[in-house]
């Protein structure tokens, strides 16, 4: 009962503490909340997943460190293992409109099929209002956020920042370690790890 | 997987990103972006306890960069894997002082123009040999809008017995770029705000460095924000710095070493330190700490903790303030009217006194808890959020209709609502002072007084008992002088003798009541757009005619029945109509365009300002703000004001709240604020801005911007 009575509160004050903070998100407090439209315009918010573990990725399709997870197929294997367990994954491109790289949503979409992708959504960030409140600095950049609400795991997608897509082997996949604890209900062994990559392309100013 | 096939896969893959040429080794690599050599120098030629210096030189395309060992926020550096002869070994990369180079929001560390990454190898005894076979695998990353990871295979052969020195030029540039351990400096770093940002103090920097602007340069990565501004300042001989922790840092080194450079210098200074204090554990753990880390957040003007019972008492102040808010001033005369009416009766007025008190209270206790629940629901709204939805908008539009057709005599409740409610009103002056208790506090929401910012901002770090509490307090503030004003008679005896002129007075107060409904359809137009506010137009017509028709006492059952009927259906038509016009919008609204002194406000312009050495006022605004709209007019409008700005070359920035932010509601929040206005003057080197007062007066202004 006692629990009842205390999880809106905790969640209030996290919620407070997570605003407080208008510098990128920590591990360990509320993940900010966020809405954005998916390629075919639908709008999809954090909070539509309540209750579930939600994984977000930074992508950006002509990134070559994304090209290395994505040819490599490490990517996908990574997004099927966690959306068969109930996981949320939503790929994110904070990509501005005015750098070349930028998609337009069929594009992203043509381009999330092609490659045989599987995220649960694909969010068009393009004025990088996500990326900048996650702290979101890399492509990829990795994010878990446990079905509290509390972002759990900030870093790389594995843990041999290069390009070499031979690499992935032998690496250690920390979103698939960092899903193990949380779905274990343990605290993530390693939360926060060096994400590496290009250059999330936000806004120059 | 059969092994072949893997293989021949991995092959497949490697060599599609890579644009470099790893056919035929030699000394040079040539891509689009850069010209790689593989360099050495021998001046002794090749042997035990001879200096030996083998490099990978870089040149960069214009604007295209590689990274320091450090890359800052993306990047990597660039990595030499070396195959060598036995008794032949290499060290690490010697690496010369980086430049700061900034993208976006972000900030990376690297090297443009021409580079040489010199390695320093040792010679053991036990080689032999002519020659020096040397075989070179590259990897570097090399960006400008984009990057593109290369890699180099090089080969090289130097003779043992004689002087290799044509790259000495180079190498003496290499050697000249190396950051230098400053000999007798002394340096010292302590983890300070909760390890949220590193204070490093170094003495005895060469006499070059003394009191310039040194630029700092982390050589472990993971530990600092490397976007963010360090602020640093000079005293007597010592470099004082305060460096930000990233708040997604995943190192916790108990020492660490950076590169300091002053402008214009080729080489930095090494400094190496530990670090004093305690790391927290990578996750901020939540719960209990969680408030701890809100009232230590740099949040309201006032010290950090602020105690309970002076947050109450602040609560009471800024409710008080709040009558003299303009935005209450529609209400006020509905007020008014309510005690010339009880004007009768001390007992009468003490009673509505106290009903009036207790909606006001009630209200503001029903709207914090309404707003701890949606902020438990995870919605990104602050005070005054009620304002932000253009249905809300329509509702009150509707309502102020209502009361001035009411007040106009169109229509009186009487016949207008059944019997119960209807009596309630007219024969329970308690309930209907209550009511205006209530009306007044949704008006007054979006309108926070002074006090009020720094009130809520602790209000939602506390349990919700205490945070209702502190609202009730609110509510008791802004009811005080009414409630005084009917305690002692002495006040409501100066009113008027109640007489005919009431009648006339209910008539008048109509046009305040449909001022503030033109206000509320500008309000929905600036949300949504012409369509919204024709469509609101519209409802209201229809609602005009449908009370008409209800309030016709004087025709038949009969003919009153049919009327009615049309008037329901046309109601119900028009709002069948209007509300998809009114549906929230999202990202499809581009933000209403700004005069041209006022940019759009982000925090990472705000930063990139500062860092330019220029002060920045942010007026955090909203259309349904009117206490925003009158300082707009009286003191940002001002022209004198705004020579003044010009003059000390403040930078103009308005967040515009009018629809949910996220990021604005996330940066009021860092201030300690919940509702605008807001007015904030960020200096260079300050981490936090200036507050100025709500209620903005042009001295108020010049005040703070001559302040230092």
């Amino acid at each position: 009962m006692k629990l009842r009575i205390l999880a809106p509160l905790m969640l209030g004050l996290s919620f407070a503490a997570a605003a407080s903070f208008a510098a990128p998100a920590m591990v360990g407090q509320p993940a900010p909340m966020f809405s954005a439209t998916d390629p075919s315009g639908k709008l999809v918010s954090l909070a539509d997943f309540k209750g579930k573990t939600v994984v977000l990725e930074w992508v950006n399709p002509e990134c070559p460190y994304v090209r290395k997870h994505y040819d490599s197929a490490n990517m996908q294997a990574t997004q099927k293992a966690a959306t068969a367990k109930d996981v949320v994954w939503l790929s994110v491109n904070s990509t501005h409109p005015s750098h070349f790289d930028h998609k337009k949503p069929a594009e992203m979409a043509a381009w999330t099929k092609a490659q045989r992708a599987a995220p649960t959504a694909t969010l068009l960030d393009g004025d990088g209002k996500i990326g900048r409140s996650y702290g979101a600095r890399t492509t990829p950049h990795m994010y878990v956020v446990d079905a509290k609400g509390t972002l759990v795991y900030a870093g790389g997608i594995d843990d041999k920042p290069s390009a070499n897509p031979a690499d992935v082997k032998s690496a250690k996949n920390l979103v698939n370690a960092a899903l193990a604890d949380v779905l274990a209900g343990r605290a993530v062994a390693q939360p926060v790890t060096r994400a590496y990559g290009c250059s999330v392309k936000y806004a120059d100013s | 997987m059969p092994k072949l096939p893997r293989l021949v896969l991995t092959l497949a893959a490697i060599a599609m990103p890579w644009s470099a040429q790893t056919a035929a080794a030699s000394a040079t690599v040539s891509t689009e972006q850069v010209r790689a050599e593989l360099l050495a120098h021998a001046p002794e030629g090749v042997a035990p306890g001879k200096p030996v210096w083998l490099g990978l030189q870089i040149e960069h395309q214009p604007h295209w960069h590689t990274y320091w060992k450090n890359p800052g926020d993306s990047g990597l550096p660039t990595t030499l894997t070396w195959q060598l002869p036995a008794g032949v070994t290499a060290g690490e990369i010697a690496w010369p002082t980086p430049k700061q180079l900034p993208v976006g929001p972000l900030m990376n560390y690297g090297y443009e123009g021409k580079l040489l990454l010199p390695v320093p190898v040792s010679v053991s005894p036990s080689f032999s040999g002519n020659a020096l076979d040397i075989k070179l695998t590259a990897q570097w990353l090399v960006c400008k809008d984009v990057c593109i990871p290369q890699q180099g295979e090089f080969a090289l052969s130097i003779p043992t017995q004689a002087s290799t020195v044509m790259n000495a030029a180079a190498f003496a540039a290499a050697q000249a770029a190396l950051p230098q351990p400053a000999a007798g400096a002394q340096a010292r770093a302590e983890l300070v705000d909760d390890a949220k940002a590193l204070r490093v103090t170094v003495s005895g920097l060469p006499a070059a460095m003394q009191g310039r602007e040194l630029a700092f340069f982390a050589e472990t990565a993971g530990v600092v924000e490397h976007a963010a501004r360090v602020t640093a300042r000079w005293d007597g001989g010592s470099w004082q710095a305060r460096v930000p922790i990233s708040s997604q840092r995943f190192e916790s080194p108990a020492q660490m070493q950076a590169v300091l450079v002053a402008p214009g210098m080729a080489a930095g200074t090494q400094v190496g330190f530990a670090i004093a204090g305690s790391w927290p554990a990578l996750v901020a753990p939540g719960g209990d700490t969680v408030a701890a880390a809100v009232a230590a957040a740099p949040a309201a003007p006032t010290p950090p903790p602020m105690g309970l019972a002076l947050a109450l008492a602040f609560a009471v102040v800024g409710g008080m303030l709040l009558n003299l808010m303009p935005c209450v001033f529609p209400i006020l005369s509905l007020k008014l009217l309510g005690f010339a009416g009880h004007a009768h009766s001390r007992r009468a007025l003490l009673a509505g006194g106290l009903a009036y008190s207790a909606g006001v209270v009630l209200s503001f206790v029903a709207l914090a808890a309404l707003l701890l629940v949606l902020r438990a629901g995870g919605e990104q709204i602050g005070w005054g959020f009620q304002l932000q939805s253009p249905g809300f908008i329509a509702a009150l539009a509707v309502l102020f209709t209502l009361i001035a057709l009411n007040l106009a005599g169109l229509f009186e409740f009487g016949t207008l609502l059944p019997s119960g409610i209807a009596s309630m009103r007219l024969r329970h002056p308690l309930a209907d002072s209550a009511l205006t208790g209530v009306l007044a506090v949704a008006v007054a929401s979006p309108c926070t007084a002074p006090f009020m910012g720094a009130a809520l901002g602790l209000a939602f770090t506390l349990p919700p008992l205490q945070a209702l509490s502190l609202f009730a307090a609110l509510g008791v503030g802004m009811a005080l002088p009414f409630l005084a004003a009917s305690a002692w008679p002495g006040l409501a005896a100066a009113m008027p003798a109640p007489g005919a002129w009431m009648a006339t007075f209910k008539t008048a107060m109509a046009f305040p009541m449909l001022a503030t409904v033109v206000w509320l359809a500008w309000v929905l137009g600036q949300q949504t757009d012409i369509d919204g506010v024709a469509a609101l137009l519209a409802v209201l017509v229809a609602l005009a005619f449908a009370l008409w028709a209800w309030g016709r006492i004087d025709s038949s059952r009969f003919a009153r029945a049919a009327w009615s009927t049309l008037g329901v259906l046309l109601l119900g038509v028009t709002l069948a109509w209007a509300l998809p016009s009114w549906r929230e919008a999202h990202a499809t609204v581009s933000p209403p365009a700004a005069d041209a002194r006022w940019q759009p406000w982000s925090a990472s312009r705000v930063a990139a300002l500062n860092a330019d050495g220029r002060a920045v006022f942010v007026d955090f605004t909203a259309a349904w703000c009117v206490t925003c709209q009158v300082n707009k007019r009286t003191t940002l409008g001002n022209a004198s004001v705004l020579a003044d700005l010009e003059a000390g070359r403040v930078a103009l920035l308005r967040a515009d709240w009018t629809r949910r932010d996220a990021a604005i509601s996330a940066e009021l929040a860092r201030l300690g604020r919940n509702g605008v206005p807001v007015y904030a003057l960020y200096k260079p080197g300050q981490a936090l801005p200036t507050l100025l007062p709500e209620l903005l007066s042009p001295q108020v202004l010049r005040d703070a911007l001559a302040a230092p």
